[in-house]
């Protein structure tokens, strides 16, 4: 059977059933409806998938599309959703992720009448974006958004590039796409360039392991389809597009596929939405999708990120730390792991652990990591006896172990995208002890007690 | 970075803030509040974003 949307959440409700919740009773998604009861939830500790099986449309009638949420508000959820088992969820599944970045598996293409995706077809009038469950997020968002991968065709060299990109519902057969990230843009600019229309599409669904393989840290050139293969542990299947056929490509195992044209200098009002973050980004203006099709699952299901909540931060931090993790050792060998937190929204900071021989290493490998990775305004190093994936204790390195005239550095006039009150900066702390001056050591349990003592011989 | 500028929307006074590339692009503003269009100067606070 073909990786889908549908058979990862069949499998999680079979053997992880507390991983998931279904909500039977209506629930308005345009109406901040569904971000607040995430947000209860959150409030409550509990990120579970949230499947919405009676959400209203935007014009507020039933609507057929079940809408699920949350669902990579759990790394354990991402492993698995990468054929890993859950107890590897922390730095391994990002070395993994790594590695499969290297790796390409070369698409499969199917005949439209045996693709999934196919299986409702709309086209022209019959077309109306209403039907679906939009979500509206948060209280100052302009409106309603879709917030999946998004695939756009390389007119010069022919490859494709899957990013996420938000696009807000703006009429029937018309959204504003907000296409920010360099390589979308990129393409988007040549079409511009010529003054002709860009084909655009936007899947809203599919299998975890595709949207996670679209976040994938590759280069501009590369074809997102032969990486996302790697990702899914099998071909991407393929299926000719109702607006370009052979010469565009759509996922035939997505949930729902909308088909579109960006008309060359053509912008529209956008957001502000609440973003990445955790603030708004700003109004301002982007490019027009002009929908051409819409094609279906019967029974598809409507994807969604809670963004700017801890979905969207994990969705940025697995990508990231094996690379930046591998990049790092390259430099230093002795650096034993790297964590993106959440609480930096899973972009912004990092913190590096490292078995320091020398002074000055710390910082050596804070100007690297925020070389490495533009995201990135914080560098924070440890030393090895601090788990980076436990907040706790990089908090306690950061309290016990800094002397701020010494071991702050504040790199000025540099670019960040996203905006924070760091504004043009970025920071190095190094929370490492000192080698160079006498030092208190840190204190223990003996290693021969642990091994003696065995919590279950005491507890049961 | 992006830098912003805050405006109020003339009808529901609510408050939100722009890319400073709409400050002189010649295209209403749309308030998220009350979907309200109106133009950049009848709506143009002074608070910007931090430097």
């Amino acid at each position: 059977m073909p990786k889908d949307l549908g058979s990862f959440l069949t499998r999680i409700r079979r053997e992880f059933p507390r991983e998931l919740l279904d909500v039977k009773k209506p629930i308005r998604p345009h109406m901040w409806e569904v971000s607040a009861l995430l947000k209860h939830l959150e409030d409550q500790g509990r990120f579970p998938i949230t499947v919405f099986h009676n959400p209203k449309n935007l014009l507020d009638k039933d609507s057929a599309f079940p809408l699920v949420m949350n669902l990579f508000a759990s790394r354990e959820r991402c492993a698995l959703a990468l054929g890993l088992p859950p107890e590897r969820s922390r730095l391994e599944m990002s070395l993994e992720f790594a590695r499969r970045e290297q790796r390409r598996v070369d698409p499969k293409v199917m005949s439209e009448d045996r693709a999934p995706v196919k299986e409702v077809i709309e086209k022209g009038a019959r077309i109306d974006l209403r039907k679906f469950p939009i979500p509206r997020l948060h209280h100052m968002d302009l409106g309603c958004y879709t917030t999946m991968p998004c695939i756009m065709r390389d007119p010069d060299e022919g490859f494709y590039d899957v990013t996420f990109v938000k696009c807000m519902y703006k009429q029937p057969r018309r959204m504003v796409a907000s296409i920010e990230l360099p390589h979308l843009r990129r393409i988007f600019e040549k079409y511009e360039e010529r003054k002709q229309p860009a084909p655009f599409v936007t899947i809203l669904g599919h299998h975890p392991a595709f949207l996670l393989g679209s976040l994938a840290l590759t280069e501009f050139g590369n074809d997102d389809y032969e990486t996302i293969g790697s990702y899914l542990g099998e071909p991407v299947r393929l299926t000719p597009s109702e607006t370009w056929g052979k010469d565009f490509l759509v996922p035939a195992d997505a949930e729902i596929v909308i088909e579109g044209l960006l008309p060359p200098g053509v912008r529209e009002i956008c957001n502000p939405f609440g973003e990445v973050t955790g603030h708004y980004q700003p109004q301002w203006l982007m490019p027009v999708l002009d929908v051409k099709a819409v094609t279906y699952r019967e029974n598809a299901l409507f994807q969604g990120i809670f963004s700017g909540h801890l979905g969207h931060w994990i969705l940025g931090t697995i990508p990231k730390e094996g690379s930046l993790f591998n990049a790092l050792k390259k430099i230093y060998p002795h650096v034993t792991a790297v964590h993106l937190p959440v609480s930096g929204c899973g972009r912004f900071a990092c913190y590096i652990s490292v078995k320091k021989r020398r002074e000055g290493v710390a910082k050596t490998l804070g100007m690297a990591a925020l070389l490495n990775s533009p995201l990135l305004q914080w560098a924070v190093i440890v030393d090895d006896d601090i788990d980076v994936f436990k907040e706790r204790e990089v908090v306690y390195a950061l309290i016990t172990c800094v002397n701020p005239a010494r071991d702050v550095d504040v790199v000025e006039n540099v670019f960040n995208l996203f905006t924070t009150a760091l504004g043009h900066r970025k920071v190095i702390i190094d929370a490492t002890r000192p080698l160079d001056v006498p030092f208190p050591e840190r204190i223990k349990v003996p290693e021969a007690a642990l091994a003696r003592v065995k919590l279950e011989d005491f507890l049961t | 970075m992006t830098e912003i500028f805050w405006v109020r929307c003339p009808k529901c006074k609510g408050r939100f803030y722009c890319d400073t590339e709409l400050r002189y692009a010649g295209v209403d503003l749309i308030c998220p509040f009350c979907q309200t269009s109106f133009d950049v100067e009848k709506g143009l606070e002074t608070r910007t974003a931090p430097h």
